[in-house]
């Protein structure tokens, strides 16, 4: 593995593949730090640019905007009070009264610190766990494969926003149009006599636009108050190191429980930075001496909340390269790079594209130290870019993605499809369907229908599913996770009833 | 009376879809002796599991002793009013995809831009129009060059 690392450091480790590191992670910072715009988003609008590069520099770049996007949050966070992206949401709650009391920079400092260790940190799980989990995964056959599936959408389906019914419908839906278009067998199905429809959609058009027209139009409705707060923002920030390297040097057990706890989180399907932020600062609240001072502007709070979400970044990678299974919507974008630069991530990727592996460990890595410099000597540009209304981004966004679709394979009907799949991921966002797993479910749909019908055609009983242990034990946990995800709902339900009852 | 709400309204919706995909499923190639579960098999599992789940979901919202979290009593001009900005947006965007083969890239993207920027930034003030052009005009043949030159993607 070492030789591989090697040869991949040198690859990404040229001039090209540097520069367009420095580019991912200055846009993903830029992403991240817009409020509303969030990191899914800047990896959307990069995605179309890398449909000409090779896959280390394609992969390189999106690694970039991964550890750019997540650090981003901050500023917004920091300067405004509105988490940039949802995965900095605790940030905001010491970093804004930090920068209230006139320490803005201590908080974005302390935050960006946090941020490079809790990447570091997360490579370094990645670089363990990833081939570890990998070579054990080997012995799965499609029974297994079939199940692992199953499990991974009912738990995003479960864990997405709690609506257990609408999540599951939409993983289901996401699978089903994946079967429009020449299936396996080379026979047509749900082509309603459309010839385009022949070739089935394309993914990334149907991920841009059921993702990114759902948020975009949801921010002009929601964002236009929030806005208000950016005006007569001081943005005229600057960082106190010496203050911050005492800040880091009395934060380093917090430091190091917060990133292993976004590793861990961001290594399980249906969780994220969001959930990661919420359990490490809820960790460090529990062990502090002072836990009074949270929520009032302590760094304790500021590092727990961008170390666990910048170390979510590497976890998340662990399942998608090691089983070929994103757990997070990022992720499943990232997973759509890779497939359309040839590569199918799982456990054969370790051993087939060992170089490719490196070089995410390596961009990854350098992503990170990019991301510091960046930060600490650009911060006062960040600031003044997360003010960009609303109103100016949207309709730039809305190009760019009709951009990238068309450009996949210079096809106009690519737009049509962003833009069919931009009124339906609105409706259903309006509906208060979950979203994640629609997009999973689009993601994942091929290889579940190649993997089930391999299993019945190795063996056609389908209790074959229920006698091998391992698919056996990820169906079990699936309709555990089910279970536990309905008595969950119902629990919540019976809350607001109680509530109800209490306020008549 | 009962109410369309978002839980009803969405499953019902479903409910049209599982009806007209399950029809069209018929006209999928059925199994042979060399393959024994057929292309239809895999889409009609999913069809029940998205009817089931859009039937509970309806069973749901009916016995709900919640009230809906949805603010009903809207009319459809109301709502269309409410909602003109958004519906807008993706009247400009329908006609962005449409104008592009037609005028070509720059064109389509200039009057896009400066169509929608307009609508959301407003059109009452020099200062607003001079943001309006400068992005439009800026941007249009950026992304044009970078992708013709930079990438060697054509657009149209």
């Amino acid at each position: 593995m070492a030789d591989f690392f090697l040869q991949a450091l040198a690859q990404v480790g040229s001039p090209s593949v540097l520069g367009l590191i420095v580019i991912g992670v200055l846009f993903g910072i830029i992403g991240g730090s817009i409020p509303g715009f969030t990191v899914t988003m800047a990896i959307l609008v990069v995605f179309p640019f890398t449909f000409a590069m090779d896959p280390v520099s394609g992969v390189s770049l999106m690694v970039g905007v991964f550890v750019g996007g997540y650090s981003g949050g901050i500023v917004s966070g920091v300067m405004l009070g509105i988490p940039g992206t949802p995965s900095s949401i605790t940030t905001v709650y010491d970093g804004y009264p930090m920068a209230q009391k006139g320490e803005p920079g201590r908080a974005l400092g302390i935050g960006v610190a946090a941020s490079f260790l809790g990447t570091l940190i997360s490579v370094a799980v990645l670089v363990f766990f990833g081939p570890l989990i990998a070579s054990f995964s080997m012995n799965f056959r499609p029974w297994e494969i079939t199940a692992l599936i199953v499990f991974a959408l009912t738990l995003v389906a479960g864990l997405s926003s709690g609506a257990m019914l609408k999540g599951l419908l939409a993983a289901a839906l996401g699978l089903l149009i994946t079967t429009v278009g020449y299936d396996r067998n080379s026979n047509l199905r749900f082509d309603f006599s459309v010839p385009a429809l022949g070739s089935g959609f394309e993914i990334l058009p149907v991920m841009i636009g059921i993702f990114a027209f759902s948020q975009l139009m949801g921010n002009l409705e929601k964002l236009r108050d929030e806005q208000d707060k950016a005006k007569g923002v001081d943005t005229n920030v600057a960082i106190p190191y010496a203050t911050i390297l005492r800040d880091m040097a009395s934060q380093k057990l917090n430091t190091v429980r917060s990133s292993l706890i976004g590793s861990l989180v961001g290594a399980l399907p249906g969780t994220g930075g969001t959930v990661a932020n919420f359990i490490s600062y809820d960790q460090a609240k529990k062990f502090s001496r002072h836990p009074e001072r949270f929520g009032k502007g302590i760094p304790d709070g500021i590092v727990a909340s961008e170390a666990s979400n910048s170390a979510v970044a590497g976890g998340a990678f662990v399942p998608t390269l090691a089983l070929g299974i994103p757990g997070d919507l990022p992720m499943a974008i990232m997973m759509g790079v890779l497939i359309l630069h040839g590569i199918t991530p799982g456990p054969l990727m370790f051993e087939q594209n060992p170089i490719l592996v490196g070089a995410i460990y390596a961009s990854l890595l350098i992503g990170a130290v990019i991301m510091v410099l960046c930060q600490l000597l650009l911060v006062r540009w960040f600031a003044k870019i997360s003010l960009i209304p609303q109103e100016i981004l949207i309709p730039v966004v809305l190009m760019l993605c009709a951009v990238g679709a068309y450009a996949l394979n210079n096809n106009l009907f690519d737009i049509w499809v962003l833009f069919i799949f931009g009124v339906v991921g609105y409706l259903l966002w309006k509906a208060e369907v979950p979203l994640t797993p629609l997009i999973l479910g689009v993601v994942l749909g091929d290889n579940l229908e190649r993997q089930l019908f391999r299993a019945l055609e190795l063996d056609s009983n389908w209790m074959a599913f229920l006698t091998r242990p391992l698919s056996a034990l990820f169906l079990a946990l699936a309709v555990a996770s089910v279970i536990f995800s309905l008595y969950q709902n119902h629990k919540i339900q019976r809350t607001h009833l109680k509530a109800r009852r209490d306020d008549a | 009376m009962l109410t369309l709400t978002k839980d009803r309204a969405l499953a019902l919706v479903m409910l049209i879809v599982v009806g007209i995909m399950w029809m069209e499923s018929g006209n999928i190639r059925p199994p042979t002796s060399w393959q024994p579960y057929g292309s239809a098999l895999f889409p009609r599992i999913l069809l029940v599991v998205i009817g089931l789940l859009s039937a509970l979901i309806l069973l749901r919202s009916l016995l709900s002793k919640l009230p809906s979290r949805t603010a009903p009593g809207r009319s459809f001009g109301e709502w269309v009013a409410y909602n003109r900005t958004v519906l807008s947006l993706f009247a400009l965007f329908a006609a962005y995809a449409a104008l592009l083969p037609l005028v070509g890239y720059i064109v389509a993207t200039l009057g896009f831009l400066v169509a929608s920027l307009a609508l959301l930034l407003g059109i009452d003030s020099w200062r607003k129009w001079a943001i309006n052009l400068g992005i439009s005009l800026t941007l249009a043949p950026l992304v044009y060059a970078i992708f013709r030159f930079g990438l060697n993607v054509w657009l149209p």
